[in-house]
């Protein structure tokens, strides 16, 4: 239409040029002179047939029909009517208008001078007509798309709707509002409709009144209590809707909305309360290793009880170069999940911690990493039980070496004692020889020759009698083998010392096949006759260690080997083999404890590692042996796995790193957790 | 002089030296022994009239030792010398009609007595 307001489109239909051409009238009755005459702002389009014209009318602001009679036009009128197009028709006959008319032209005009002179007048009339007639159907048009619009946004809007009048009575609802509070409602108080505890709670009668009044009012939330008592929820909101004083109610049911905002609210709020109240310490870090987060434990734990760390640097206290390399640098680096790993921590009074603890990287919904989460335990007390328990099993060890070591003590005991009442007599047979010798030295000095034969001979006598000479290279012997003994208990007691020391946690460079070969010798005592021991080490290069914890260890599975070729074996005098292998194996070092006794239960296999665990009768064995030796394994950061073999018996491997990990503890990623296998046990305690 | 025939069997030959040295005076044939298996063997051809043995020994223990020593020859007496009597269970000294037990390390006096003993019984 914006194109028909700068300019106007007249379709013109002139009669038809006469055949063969020659002095065809183009114009007879001077209509495209009549229609020039409205100006350039006319854009006149002649139609060269009637059938041209009705398919070009549309669109155009005016069709002038001049030439035909009416009942050839009737096609062409109708087409322009169809499309909203007023027609005028140039009369050339007298009384041919009715039929004009007829066919719903909107004027006639004759044809002739005058005509053509009240033809501009009425195109000009009926271009205005036809205008107003086609603007107004457009609004009525909107009006209706409009009218549409809101009745489906009334009738489908889940918010319930109602028109109020001035004296607060329905006036209308939407089917939300009849759902809701029922239906049949129109004419009725809104008091009598709506429960009272709802429009209490919403003082929605002063709401009313401050929007009556022409006041904006805030939407108020009205709650109550909906079928089956249960809780609902609803925003209000109320509008005026026109001077009469009627007001559109709007309430919206957020029964749900609210119950889900509370349970958030508790959810977080429960959260809170553990996080807060957790036994552990927490501490969040971004990207920077900044604390973002930290609980009160963890503030406790880092020996600043009560303050805020938000915005430190953990490296603060997690400064050690062990903590930094492995732990929550890793985690912040590349991501590495550690469980359980052990480190540990300084506090700014200098003091230094031994924490278990956990990180994970803190990723959002899109996985791009925010910092890292970590989660820790002060060790201190569980370090020092450790420490308890393991000198307890220690201790375990010693009680089931010491009647091995007590017989082994006792023999030399034994004959050393015996010798030694019997040196004591032959040191009598000696005095008794030694004053024969003084009564000799006395007649010799006396010069009295007579003297002296007696007393040589009853020195003589007296040698025969004690039989001197067996007396003297026994008496030799006796030492000799006395001395020997209490060489034998001197080394027993130094092995058993050094086994029992109280062990610093230090590593040192050892050679294993020692440690391995003077273990096996304290143990060779309590099981020698049971067992032939098969020994075949491998050169290996010395290994960073704690010497005494790894000796533990093979103490512990070399009596367990023997156990179990004593319960094979029982009384029958049968002796088991024990075989000692040690081998490299890449860059580790394996230490083989195989042995031929009962094996393992398939049931006990993958329990034998628990603390407490014992097959073994009361007082032979603590239970924690295994689990020790598990446990001082891992620290060196090895593996201890035990499998049954084949024709009998079991195979106990440590399985040491060549290169020392520099961290106690599990190992890095998914893998903290030791594997567990099917045949194999090799599970963490 | 044959005061009796004495046979001392103990894995430890310095307890059978030291033993043979405490009972210089007694005026007994003394046959010592330290392989129980070897033991046995000369029970069947010396006429040993008291076996003295160790308990604890690898391959055979002395109960098992007299035992078979008193079907060998049940005309001996039989003493076993262990440094944890009370580990011995009293019904298989009985079963052995044992005449005693002697403690290590061994008390020089007892070990006379126990022994005169046995001869004499």
């Amino acid at each position: 239409m914006s194109e028909s307001t700068s300019r106007v489109r007249i379709v013109v239909v002139l009669p038809e040029v006469f055949p063969g051409g020659g002095q065809a009238l183009s114009d007879p009755h001077g209509t495209l002179s009549a229609l020039a005459r409205l100006g350039a702002a006319a854009r006149l389009e002649r139609m060269p047939s009637l059938v041209a014209a009705a398919e070009g009318v549309r669109g155009a602001d005016l069709m002038v029909v001049d030439g035909a009679p009416p009942e050839a036009a009737a096609a062409v009128v109708e087409a322009a009517c169809q499309a909203g197009v007023p027609v005028v028709a140039v009369v050339q006959r007298e009384g041919e208008a009715v039929g004009w008319f007829r066919l719903g032209v909107s004027d006639c005009v004759a044809a002739g001078a005058d005509g053509s002179r009240a033809l501009a007048a009425a195109a000009l009339e009926q271009i205005r007509r036809g205008r107003e007639t086609r603007e107004r159907r457009s609004v009525e048009r909107r009006l209706a798309w409009l009218e549409n619009l809101n009745t489906t946004i009334v009738n489908e809007i889940p918010a319930a709707l109602v028109v109020l009048d001035r004296e607060r009575r329905v006036v209308a609802t939407n089917p939300a509002f009849g759902r809701a509070f029922g239906s049949g409602t129109r004419g009725r108080p809104l008091a009598d409709v709506l429960p009272e505890d709802l429009r209490e709670s919403a003082e929605l009668d002063a709401l009313l009144d401050r929007v009556a009044a022409g006041q904006i009012a805030a939407p108020a939330t009205a709650r109550g209590h909906g079928a089956g008592g249960r809780p609902v929820a609803f925003d209000l909101r109320v509008q005026r809707l026109d001077p009469a004083g009627r007001l559109l109610l709007v309430l919206t049911d957020v029964t749900e909305r609210e119950t889900l905002t509370r349970r958030i609210r508790d959810l977080q709020r429960y959260n809170e309360n553990i996080i807060q109240n957790l036994n552990s310490a927490l501490l969040v870090v971004d990207n920077d290793a900044g604390v973002t987060f930290a609980n009160p434990m963890a503030a406790e734990i880092l020996g600043e009880p009560g303050s805020d760390l938000r915005g430190r640097s953990v490296w603060e206290w997690f400064s050690t170069a062990a903590a930094r390399g492995a732990l929550l640098a890793r985690t912040l680096s590349d991501g590495t999940r550690f469980r359980g790993a052990e480190t540990i921590l300084s506090r700014a009074d200098g003091s230094v911690l031994p924490i278990g603890i956990s990180c994970a990287p803190l990723v959002d919904a899109d996985g791009t990493r925010l910092g890292a989460v970590a989660v820790f335990q002060d060790l201190t007390e569980i370090s020092l039980l450790q420490q308890q328990v393991l000198q307890t099993e220690k201790m375990a060890s010693i009680g089931q070496l010491a009647a091995g070591v007590a017989h082994e003590i006792n023999n030399p005991m034994g004959f050393i004692h015996a010798n030694l009442f019997q040196m004591a007599e032959y040191l009598a047979d000696v005095r008794r020889l030694w004053a024969h010798v003084g009564d000799l030295q006395k007649a010799v000095g006396s010069g009295d020759v007579e003297a002296t034969r007696r007393a040589a001979s009853g020195l003589d006598e007296a040698s025969r009698d004690i039989d001197a000479d067996f007396v003297l290279t026994d008496f030799e012997k006796a030492i000799r083998e006395s001395q020997e003994g209490s060489e034998r208990i001197r080394h027993i007691v130094r092995d058993l010392r050094d086994f029992s020391r109280q062990d610093r946690d230090e590593r040192i460079s050892a050679d294993l096949n020692q440690c391995l070969d003077s273990t096996a010798n304290i143990v060779w005592s309590m099981m020698k006759h049971a067992v032939v021991l098969q020994k075949q080490y491998a050169d290996l290069p010395r290994l960073r260690c704690n010497p005494m914890q790894l000796q533990q260890v093979f103490m512990n599975l070399l009596v367990n080997a023997y156990q179990a070729i004593e319960e094979r074996v029982g009384d029958s005098g049968e002796r088991g083999e024990i075989e000692l292998v040690t081998l490299l194996r890449g860059d580790q070092v394996v230490v083989q404890v195989h042995d031929r006794g009962v094996g393992i239960a398939a049931d006990r296999i993958d329990r034998i590692f628990d603390p407490f665990f014992t097959t073994k009768e009361v007082g032979v064995g603590v239970g924690l042996g295994l689990s020790t030796s598990f446990h001082l394994v891992q620290k060196h950061g090895g593996v201890l796995r035990a499998r049954n073999r084949s024709g009998g018996g079991a195979t106990f491997e440590v399985i040491l790193p060549l290169a020392p990990s520099g961290e106690t503890g599990a190992a890095p990623g998914d893998d903290a957790e030791a594997p567990s296998g099917e045949v194999e046990a090799s599970r963490a305690p | 002089m044959s005061a009796g025939v004495v046979l001392f069997v103990d894995d430890e030959t310095r307890i059978l030296s030291a033993l043979r040295r405490s009972l210089r005076r007694e005026g007994y044939r003394i046959l010592t022994e330290a392989d129980p298996g070897a033991a046995l063997r000369l029970l069947e051809r010396e006429p040993v009239d008291v076996v003295v043995s160790d308990q604890k020994m690898p391959a055979m223990s002395g109960l098992d030792l007299l035992e078979r020593a008193g079907r060998i020859r049940p005309s001996a007496r039989r003493v076993l010398i262990t440094g944890w009597p009370e580990e011995v269970p009293p019904e298989r000294i009985e079963a052995l009609g044992l005449r005693a037990l002697i403690p290590k390390p061994w008390d020089d006096a007892e070990l006379k007595r126990v022994l005169r003993e046995a001869l004499s019984a």
